[in-house]
């Protein structure tokens, strides 16, 4: 690499920070990254500036008018958008209210304030403007985010992974967390993490979104001969990928 | 165990080579000449690859498109498409890039002597095939005649303009093409390679056929040439997989029962032409 | 199809009780490393480098990883390289003897079908350096519900690969010396008791069984590449990739460079990949040309019933169960074929009519 470090900025968007804060888990690499890059945002304090940068990391969904207006203004001013965790990939968890009628849910939540406080479906990011690339996961996946950040500092395309969770919990000799009794997700949810929450005794969420050309009926079926009802798989299919799973949804765009 | 010789030769291993230029094509393509180590010639057949390999980047296979009568050194036609061959377009000259290979089954020349020689190229597809059409002209005297068609989306899409060129003014070669869609300056035909099949005066007994196209295209042009009354056991097609290694073991490239990185990517056609998932 | 080297049953054999057995286990250790059954979780087995023999399990129906990780790891590096410098390093394989204590037969063959993969065409050194110094005791086992290796012709006590073989008895094991290395060994051990009448018992049954003879299935594989069985599993498999990489047959793979945090040095590592996850036959352009799980599931079968055989003249399939235990649709390898075999057989009778 050669002359300017990259211009990297991180936006906030719909989300619970929750990714913000896995970042700076990494112990042993943030130093290293810091310096590869100028940082130049971190979190909100970007009103009125009219900057260009590199790359643009976004972190949580879309569910406010004020959100899209933004977006739209960060995506005009960068190079490459990354959507970082979860929300941004998918809508994330924050989806599960586009299952109830929104005024419901602005009631639920805000109460007689609900006026106050406009609210849209919860979108993924790529729904209003054009993402490169996503670290998926809630929160987003280390191993990902450090393969994604990488190869852009590199200057090539990350390696995106399309296949699922059990791929990399069999490469590590997990034993099967479904052979266990348990509820698992790993089967059709999409690889990337490192099958960490598998590899220390947790079962897959499905955190990261539902591989591509899934077999949806299969894997309700699957979770049926494991003692699992529809309601109770597809429940838990949807808890992070409301948007993805559930086709009857469209959020418009 | 204890019996088996082999050679402990890395299939694995890369040989940095020499990018001697870089030619800009289109918007999409480039070629790359480039020269092994002590400018030994890489001894390939047309319809060969060689993978490709940028550390960081990764591999890729990638045909050989010059003629192994214009060695010792090579050239690759690439497309940017892929996170290797991204960055391939940003080399120039001087830099340097592994090769492992050559790979694969290419064209067997002997088959095409003596016989008219049909060249069916769409878009890419020519790369490949201009190894065998340049190979085809440097020993002209072993074949009968030569006609090459063409097909590309566009004008600015037209791959190699100045052997385009040559091809028209020689006396020896018929060359046709059309694009799929024209622009203004565009004064040939206009529409997909299989319109330009129909009117080519051919002796069907004695034309061998060889076809490199994207994968789209062999079901139709096959078909034409089926109309054409052109044998089977004349065509010879090339196909493209993701061949990882090279070597026949990664998995990646097989179609049924066959390698391509081994049995192709140059097939004769009645050996594929019953395999589901090659065309 | 399958060539016994060895019939136990005409073969003299020592005795060696448990306790014997796992002084055997520490004389090996005090030779060379020494790999064998661990237990793993709750219910689950892995091969193992033995550090303590008494964590050695001599009894278990499979582990999850088949026998191939020691020499097609996982994760390899294939080579190691320098972006600024634009050179890479050669990776070492340090070849060490090594003892494989407690192997299955079926595991024993699997290994050997791997070894026709990497010897023929262009022998790859990585796999075959790896593979050099190995000696593999066998060991007898109950079959369970998945495994199904003897409609393989592949019997519990197929001897073929293996330097002795540990027969379970009542209090004990039988071993049998099968080759030569391995009469060195129990030489140099010393305590092994000479049983002077061959033994013979029953082989326990398999509940788990083909319903044609195994010489027969490259023959059906000829007819059901068109049967309704592929679309009927594709209903229930999700396509998570755990058949192709548990297999002991299965070597397909992956290769990727991952470079390091300063974006300079790196690795081009080696995965283990399968035909089952949609992104395997993926070309540029986002072409798929097998993008339907149910031509996937067929590829993979096919793959272990004909493509290779008709090369290397034997099933790639050892009948292990891993594929079928660890499905987590519960799709069952057995019953895959059976039903394409009815499949054929309904067909075949069609035609007669």
């Amino acid at each position: 690499m050669s002359g300017q470090k990259p211009k990297v900025a991180f936006f906030d968007f719909t989300g619970c920070e929750g990714c913000q804060l896995n970042k700076l888990n990494f112990e042993n690499e943030l130093l290293d990254l810091l310096e590869l890059v100028d940082i130049v945002e971190f979190r909100e304090a970007m009103d009125g500036k009219a900057d260009y940068y590199d790359i643009a990391f976004i972190e949580g969904g879309i569910s406010t008018p004020q959100c899209i207006e933004r977006i739209h203004d960060i995506r005009r001013r960068c190079g490459v958008m990354v959507a970082l965790g979860q929300c941004a990939v998918s809508g994330g968890i924050n989806a599960m209210k586009n299952l109830h009628p929104s005024e419901w849910v602005q009631e639920a939540v805000y109460g007689e304030d609900k006026y106050l406080f406009p609210s849209i479906p919860a979108q993924p990011v790529s729904a209003i403007v054009n993402v490169d690339y996503e670290v998926r996961g809630c929160p987003m996946s280390a191993p990902e985010y450090l393969h994604v950040f990488k190869s852009l500092i590199l200057g090539r395309k990350p390696e995106i992974k399309d296949y699922a969770v059990c791929v990399e919990c069999k490469l590590k000799e997990n034993e099967c967390v479904l052979d266990k009794g348990m509820f698992c997700l790993g089967p059709i949810t999409r690889a990337g993490c490192e099958a960490i929450c598998p590899s220390n005794g947790q079962y897959c969420t499905g955190c990261r979104g539902p591989v591509s050309n899934i077999n949806r009926d299969g894997a309700v079926d699957m979770l049926k001969k494991h003692g699992y009802s529809t309601e109770e798989a597809l429940k838990r299919m949807k808890m992070f990928n409301t948007n993805e799973i559930d086709k009857e949804i469209k959020w418009g765009r | 165990m204890e019996n088996v010789v082999y050679e402990k030769k890395d299939l694995y291993y890369p040989v940095m080579s020499d990018i001697l230029s870089v030619e800009t094509l289109t918007a999409m393509e480039k070629r790359f000449q480039i020269a092994m180590p002590e400018n030994q010639p890489l001894n390939h057949k047309p319809g060969q690859f060689v993978e490709v390999s940028l550390f960081g980047f990764g591999e890729a296979p990638i045909s050989i498109c010059s003629s192994p009568t214009r060695s010792p050194n090579f050239e690759l036609t690439v497309r940017a498409t892929g996170r290797l061959t991204d960055k391939m377009h940003m080399l120039e000259a001087g830099s340097r890039l592994g090769i492992r290979g050559p790979f694969g089954h290419g064209f067997d020349v002997d088959v095409f002597k003596g016989k008219d020689v049909l060249f069916v190229a769409g878009g890419i597809g020519l790369a490949p095939l201009k190894s065998l059409i340049d190979y085809t002209l440097d020993k002209r005297e072993d074949f009968n005649k030569v006609k090459i068609i063409y097909g590309t989306k566009n004008p600015a899409e037209i791959l190699f303009p100045k052997a385009i060129e040559e091809w028209r003014q020689k006396d020896d070669v018929e060359f046709d093409m059309t694009v799929d869609r024209a622009d203004k300056s565009w004064k040939g035909n206009v529409g997909v390679i299989t319109t330009i099949i129909p009117p080519l005066q051919l002796d069907v007994e004695n034309t061998v056929v060889a076809v490199c196209g994207p994968p789209v295209m062999y079901r139709f042009v096959l078909m034409a040439l089926k109309a054409k009354r052109i044998p089977d056991d004349n065509i010879y097609i090339s196909l493209e997989r993701r061949m990882k290694c090279g070597v026949g073991k990664c998995g990646h490239c097989q179609i049924n029962d066959v390698y391509v990185c081994q049995d192709g990517p140059v097939f004769h056609y009645p050996h594929v032409k019953s395999l589901e998932e090659a065309i | 199809m399958n060539q016994k080297l060895n019939n136990i049953n005409e073969m003299k054999c020592q005795f060696l009780d448990e306790n014997a057995t796992y002084d055997f286990l520490k004389f090996l250790k005090g030779r060379s490393k020494v790999f064998a059954p661990h237990r793993k979780g709750e219910a689950s087995y892995i091969y193992d480098e033995v550090s303590d023999v008494k964590d050695v399990v001599l009894q278990y129906p499979r582990t999850i990883q088949p026998l191939k990780k020691y020499f097609l790891p996982p994760r390899e590096t294939l080579l190691s390289f320098n972006i600024d410098e634009n050179n890479f390093t050669e990776s070492e394989i340090n070849v060490e003897p090594r003892i494989f204590f407690g192997i299955h037969a079926y595991e024993m063959e699997g290994v050997m079908r791997l070894d026709y993969t990497f010897e023929q065409g262009q022998p790859e050194s990585n796999y075959l350096t790896r593979r050099e110094q190995s000696t593999f005791i066998g060991i007898s086992y109950e079959p369970d519900e998945y495994h199904f290796s003897k409609s393989l012709g592949i019997d519990i006590d197929s001897v073929d690969g293996f330097s002795l073989y540990f027969k379970k008895t009542d209090n004990g094991y039988y071993v049998y010396e099968i080759d030569a290395a391995g009469q060195q060994l129990m030489k140099e051990f010393g305590k092994g008791k000479r049983v002077d009448i061959p033994v013979t018992k029953e082989e326990p049954e398999f509940t788990n069984k083909i319903k044609y003879h195994y010489n027969r299935l490259p023959q059906i594989f000829e007819h059901v590449y068109d049967s309704k069985v592929w679309e009927e599993v594709a209903e229930r498999c999700v396509g998570c990739g755990t058949c192709n990489l548990l297999c002991p047959t299965c070597y397909c793979f992956d290769v990727r460079d991952e470079v390091e945090i300063n974006a300079t040095e790196g690795k081009r590592e080696r995965f283990w990949d399968g035909c089952m996850l949609n992104p395997f036959a993926e070309v540029a352009g986002n072409e798929n040309f097998r993008e339907k799980l149910s031509s996937r599931t067929r590829h993979r079968l096919y793959r272990k019933f004909k493509y290779i055989t008709n090369k290397s003249g034997e099933l790639h399939c050892v009948g292990c169960g891993r594929c079928s235990k660890y499905c987590p649709a519960d799709i069952s390898i057995t019953k895959i074929i059976n039903n394409l075999i009815d499949d054929y057989a309904d067909r075949q009778q069609k035609q007669v009519i």
